[in-house]
């Protein structure tokens, strides 16, 4: 981080000497002094949002017959289209909340799809009566409780602790 | 204000066996469920009336409150039903009623690949919204786009008993979701006589009854890159006829069937921020009332900008035209009614708030052109001055959801 820091930092310095050129010198120190804080928040923060979460989806382990899924297959299951796995048993769908750090990265990584449209979707379906809602737990550590221990079950988190109750869904 | 709101019969009974339920479903597992949804909309406008005398105040008629329940007991079934009331001014009263009962049956249930019949009371799925579009925070706004989305059509267009097929298939960078429906729509709305069977210099409506016929709707959707881009195409023919009270011409209209054959284009595009979408609709309409063949053509184009998680506006352009041969409605002038009932252009921007994710507040600005989407039955008076051609309108939406 340290690293990361002073890159901004230079690269910040180098565009304020650029805009120098075209403005007087007590208009460019001014500019310097209000703009270069922002300018290194931002892009700390574009380098911090461009950080991938390392999420793991996770299954029940004894009931789900499978230990990989297609990214199709897995957008189908979460936006609840796909209720049935390979091996005949019901699939039950865990999610965390809309704006929880590793939905956002499931979302992203793992499904290739934008938060809010696995909400619509959902929406749609659960008030045209076409499906079913998730289930939404408050935690990861609910996440893993109600995962290992409801059949069928199927969800994600940031951390894989070594758990021999959850399987690790690898999705490609 | 809100004493008098409760006090309304219907919707003590809907928040009645919403309390029942929920109490029930609380001890079953995740199979079966209950969610719901209630709305409350305030409008003022300039002028005409829309969802109440909205014209001389603010109005507070339009008013929407449903329960579902759902209950999978495997894989392979699906029992669905929702309870609904609606207020909408002069055009709903609220009466409870079903919006769809269904059992569904998975025939076809493989890893890229589903097959599902449905029968029962099944929603209509047109255009990108229909079939949800009474649930206020799955619209693209406070108000369905009136140019594809007639208000004054929805009951007849919403829900209808009968059969469907639904397929859905998964590929790597594209899914597609088709779906073909057999019902008889239902038509027991007086504003489709409005629409349908106005009668020369009349402002009441008309004395016989619509009844609901055979009917079709199909859609195919395609999903390209996990819904980045979509694409639809929804199509049918829906028809209802026109028992008439026997009353001889102008008095009443003779016996006739009204046949609409509409063909809906969506597109849409959804980034992270930004989403833009457009559709087109084009309906043929055979109206045996005054034997003519008409073409209804109606479009819009939003662009939605979600600036924060909580926060997102938006900006659309809407046009609808009852017949797209006479864009002035001369035909309206010849029945001696208003010619400004046969079209409607609106310019529509909006802002919606989700404080959590159970409430959202929504505020919208209207400025119209014509009266296509206001019911004559919000807007009494004599003829020449119920309507006004250019008016503004104004809305302010209250949703709750769980």
């Amino acid at each position: 981080m340290p690293l990361l820091l002073v890159f901004s930092r230079a690269c910040s310095r180098c565009l304020v000497r650029c805009l120098a050129r075209y403005f007087s010198r007590r208009t460019a120190l001014r500019f310097s002094r209000g703009f270069l804080p922002h300018l290194t928040a931002l892009m700390l923060g574009m380098l911090i949002s461009s950080v991938t979460w390392a999420v793991e989806v996770i299954a029940h382990p004894g009931s789900v017959g499978t230990e990989t899924l297609s990214v199709a297959n897995a957008r189908a299951i979460f936006g609840m289209r796909q209720v049935k796995w390979p091996n005949g048993n019901l699939i039950r769908v865990f999610v965390l909340p809309d704006t929880h750090p590793a939905h956002v990265a499931t979302c992203k990584e793992k499904l290739n799809v934008y938060p809010y449209q696995l909400r619509q979707s959902w929406d749609r379906l659960v008030f045209s009566g076409m499906a079913q809602a998730p289930v939404e737990v408050a935690s990861e550590a609910e996440m893993v409780a109600r995962v290992s221990t409801t059949p069928g079950a199927i969800g994600y988190v940031n951390r894989i602790q070594n758990n021999e109750k959850i399987r690790v869904i690898n999705v490609q | 204000m809100c004493n008098e709101f409760l006090r309304q019969p219907g919707l003590m009974r809907c928040l009645l066996a919403v309390m029942w339920l929920s109490a029930g479903v609380a001890h079953a597992d995740d199979r079966l469920q209950l969610h719901g949804y209630l709305s409350q909309t305030a409008v003022h406008t300039s002028d005409n009336n829309f969802g109440g005398k909205s014209s001389s105040g603010v109005a507070w008629d339009i008013r929407e409150l449903g329960a579902n329940l759902s209950y999978r007991p495997d894989a392979d079934w699906l029992i669905s039903g929702q309870a609904l009331a609606r207020w909408a001014g002069e055009m709903d009263d609220g009466e409870p009623r079903i919006d769809y009962a269904f059992v569904e049956r998975s025939v076809l249930n493989a890893e890229d690949s589903r097959l599902k019949l449905m029968v029962g009371k099944i929603k209509n799925p047109y255009g990108l919204y229909n079939a949800t579009r009474d649930v206020s925070h799955t619209r693209p706004g406070v108000l369905m786009p009136q140019a594809v989305y007639l208000d004054r059509m929805r009951n007849f267009f919403l829900a209808a008993p009968g059969a469907s097929i639904r397929g859905e298939h998964e590929a790597d960078r594209y899914s597609v979701n088709w779906q073909l429906s057999g019902m008889r729509m239902e038509a027991d709305d007086p504003e489709l006589k409005y629409l349908f069977a106005p009668l020369p210099f009349n402002t009441a409506e008309s004395l016989g009854t619509f009844k609901g016929s055979g009917s079709w709707l199909g859609q195919v959707m395609v999903d390209v890159d996990g819904g980045k881009w979509k694409a639809g195409l929804s199509f049918g023919e829906v028809a209802m006829k026109y028992q008439s009270s026997g009353l001889p011409f102008p008095l009443d209209h003779a016996d006739g069937k009204v046949r609409l054959v509409p063909v809906t284009l969506s597109l849409q595009q959804n980034g992270e921020r930004l989403s833009l979408t457009a559709e087109y609709t084009r309906a043929r309409m055979v109206n045996e009332l005054y034997n003519d063949t008409t073409t209804v053509e109606g479009w819009y184009a939003q662009a939605t900008w979600r600036f924060s998680p909580h926060w997102e506006g938006w900006l659309r352009h809407e046009s609808l035209y009852f017949n797209k041969d006479d864009k002035r409605g001369s035909r309206y002038l010849l029945l001696g009614l208003e010619p400004v009932l046969g079209n409607s252009q609106a310019w529509v921007m909006g802002v919606r708030y989700d404080p959590t994710p159970q409430w959202s507040i929504s505020a919208e600005a209207h400025r119209v052109s014509g009266a296509a989407m206001l019911s004559p039955q919000d807007n009494l008076g004599p003829i020449g001055s119920r309507f006004t051609r250019d008016w503004d309108m104004f809305l302010l939406q209250a949703t709750y959801r769980f």
